[in-house]
């Protein structure tokens, strides 16, 4: 078990090696660069500038600079943003990315989870058709759709909340409802099939055989084994959530992360998008390491052993 | 004679499809007595499952009892409210199912599965349940009963998880066992050792046993008497010996020609039952079994034959028992005698 661990960290890093390398080599296939804008600069001042970020070098000595910065965790300095560096791009936006995304999720789990539960107990009676209604009109509606209508609806026409900011603790609504509004849809459509799925297993029978009370069945018998593909799902959907989404920062002005992630791409602000590219495919690998690690408990019948 | 310990009249049990009304069980009646084993043995869709499935309340949602009772030890177990039939449940009357490979949870250890019965109906320790687990770990023979608590279905084979199944029906002591198909998913070796342990743990413990099953070899080894069930009916009902001795329906007759027999020789051909089980929304007004039937007559078809005495015990679902009946060889010949 050890070993499995080991060997998944080691190959943890070497596709983030190859994250960074591809990304590395796609960016600069691009045609353009980070000072290549709309006003002309005197050849002089590019030519001090590019020397400055080294960015006359051959492509493949940049390569091997970037690295040897990544392995002392230095993501550079921002192209884009004189006298910041990505790292502190990524700390100063991070914090207010992860207080939405982190509310988010527990809106996911603790909403997503009991009514796709209660979908499916109540199987084509009313409950289950409108959480099927709801959740499916959230998985179709696009979310900067729901931002926009919850503004103006709770914002602008009864003013509950304030329109953007999160100075105040109202603030949190909005950003929060749409950024898990599809997730939670969609991990109350995936709960509720799995449910039902299991509902109709043998062993579920069994448990009803046995005169267990149906509290007992349900949760013992039914959820666990139910809880086995939302889990899969939830890892991805953390890494999603705590990476911040660039519409929802935008449409209520949160100065979070998730905007960094676009507005670095038309900035051709190479070290940035390369830093937080690395960050959230950190995230993402971390997340299904975990989800990996949550089988083993959830799941007594998967056992890993590392490749010889 | 004693007094039955389960006694189930004129059972009806329907399942509301979106294609119609499905008719499983048209009315089947029998009775159990204390430490009988009662083989109820038809093909696939006769509606065996289904009558002991409609006993314990175990139906599918779209299923519904709509007529019959089934007195257990006094008390209709298809008018018993939801609490008092899941104390039933597990305590009373234990139920083991087909495949042993699925009944079983695989997320819960097979201790656990165990424990939680006992624990459910029995007003003890966790550790004294724990210990009684073992118990039944040994009584069925699993080695190694302490140990073997902690592993889960995915480890055991399929025979010893049956012997983990039929530890959890027997975990508060059954008066009865009801045994669905308990060895169709197994090897045919290990299906000997399965039956040879029930039939013992039956006769050690006196508890009676419904077993469900196709195989009338099975039949032949382990039950008492036997209910011959066809398209929702009983067609024939006898002790295991009259069965194979005088079977006294034409269907029962047909099933066992269908058993190939060893001392043929291997080039003789095997003798099915022409023609199919009949479609149960739309079930026959006469005997079910007509259509496929050789010996049917103009009325078999129109009427449903009443079930005839063919001996005392011996009942038999057929037009061929009414004393103006044409004389059928094996059927009816010696009846007038």
């Amino acid at each position: 078990m050890t070993g499995y661990v080991m060997q998944r960290l080691v190959l943890m890093l070497v596709t983030l090696l190859a994250i960074i390398t591809l990304t590395f080599f796609l960016m600069h296939a691009v045609p353009g660069g980070p000072f290549v804008s709309d006003k002309m600069m005197a050849p002089e001042i590019q030519a001090a500038i590019n020397a400055k970020y080294h960015l006359d070098d051959p492509v493949w000595l940049q390569y091997l600079n970037y690295l040897k910065g990544i392995a002392s965790f230095d993501l550079g300095p921002s192209f884009k943003y004189a006298g910041m560096s990505v790292n502190e791009i990524i700390a100063e936006g991070l914090p207010t990315t992860l207080k939405v995304g982190v509310l988010a999720l527990i809106c996911v789990v603790s909403l997503g989870v009991p009514l796709g539960i209660v979908a499916a107990l109540n199987r084509n009676r009313w409950p289950d058709t409108l959480v099927m209604v709801v959740a499916t009109i959230g998985v179709a509606v696009p979310s900067y759709v729901i931002a926009t209508v919850a503004l103006y609806l709770f914002a602008l026409r009864l003013g509950w909340v304030p329109t953007f900011g999160l100075d105040d603790w109202r603030g949190y609504f909005l950003p929060v409802f749409a950024l898990s509004g599809f997730w939670i849809s969609f991990i109350a459509r995936l709960a509720r099939s799995s449910l039902l799925e299991t509902l109709q297993q043998d062993y579920m029978i069994t448990a009803k055989a046995k005169g267990l009370k149906p509290g007992q069945i349900l949760f013992k018998h039914g959820l666990r084994n139910s809880l086995i593909p939302v889990v899969t799902v939830l890892g991805p959907v953390v890494a999603n959530l705590i990476t911040g989404s660039f519409v929802i920062e935008q449409i209520f002005a949160l100065p979070g992360i998730g905007r960094h992630f676009v507005l670095s791409i038309t900035n051709r602000d190479y070290t940035a998008i390369m830093g937080i590219t690395i960050f959230y495919a950190a995230v993402l690998m971390v997340m299904i390491f975990i989800v990996d690690m949550l089988y083993l408990v959830l799941d007594p019948r998967i056992k890993y052993r590392e490749a010889r | 004679m004693t007094a039955p310990l389960l006694s189930v009249s004129d059972l009806r049990t329907s399942f509301f499809t979106s294609r119609g009304e499905v008719q499983a069980v048209r009315g089947v009646s029998f009775e159990l007595r204390p430490g009988e084993i009662l083989g109820i043995v038809g093909e696939s869709g006769s509606g065996k499952s289904i009558t002991c499935m409609s006993l314990l309340g175990l139906l599918k949602s779209n299923g519904r009892v709509i007529g019959g009772s089934a007195l257990f030890e006094g008390q209709d177990l298809l008018t018993l409210d939801d609490r008092d039939l899941r104390r039933l449940r597990g305590d009373e009357i234990g139920m083991i199912f087909q495949d042993p490979m699925t009944s079983l949870n695989p997320t819960l250890t097979v201790g656990e599965q165990v424990i939680e019965t006992i624990l459910r109906h029995r007003r003890i320790s966790r550790a004294a349940a724990r210990q009684r687990a073992i118990e039944l770990f040994e009584l069925v023979r699993i080695p190694s009963a302490a140990k073997r608590l902690r592993s889960y279905p995915h480890e055991f084979s399929g025979g010893m998880r049956q012997r983990v199944m039929i530890a959890i029906a027997l975990s508060c002591d059954p008066k009865l066992l009801i045994a669905d198909e308990p060895t169709t998913a197994l090897d045919v070796t290990i299906q000997r050792q399965v039956l040879a342990l029930l039939k013992e743990l039956q006769s050690r413990l006196g508890m009676a046993v419904i077993l469900i099953t196709h195989d009338l070899g099975v039949i032949a080894e382990t039950a008492d008497r036997v209910l011959v069930m066809y398209g929702g009916m009983v067609m024939e009902e006898a002790p295991v010996r009259r069965i194979f001795a005088r079977p006294s329906h034409p269907y029962t007759r047909g099933l066992l020609a269908s058993i190939p027999d060893l001392r043929d020789g291997a080039h003789q051909r095997l003798t099915p039952i022409p023609g199919s089980p009949p479609d149960m929304r739309h079930p026959p007004a006469g005997c079910p079994f007509a259509p496929r039937c050789t010996h049917a007559m103009a009325q078999c078809a129109n009427v449903l034959p009443p079930v005839y005495d063919v001996e005392p015990g011996h009942g038999s679902r057929c037009w061929l028992h009414h004393p103006e009946a044409p004389r059928v060889e094996g059927v009816n010949d010696r009846e007038l005698a």
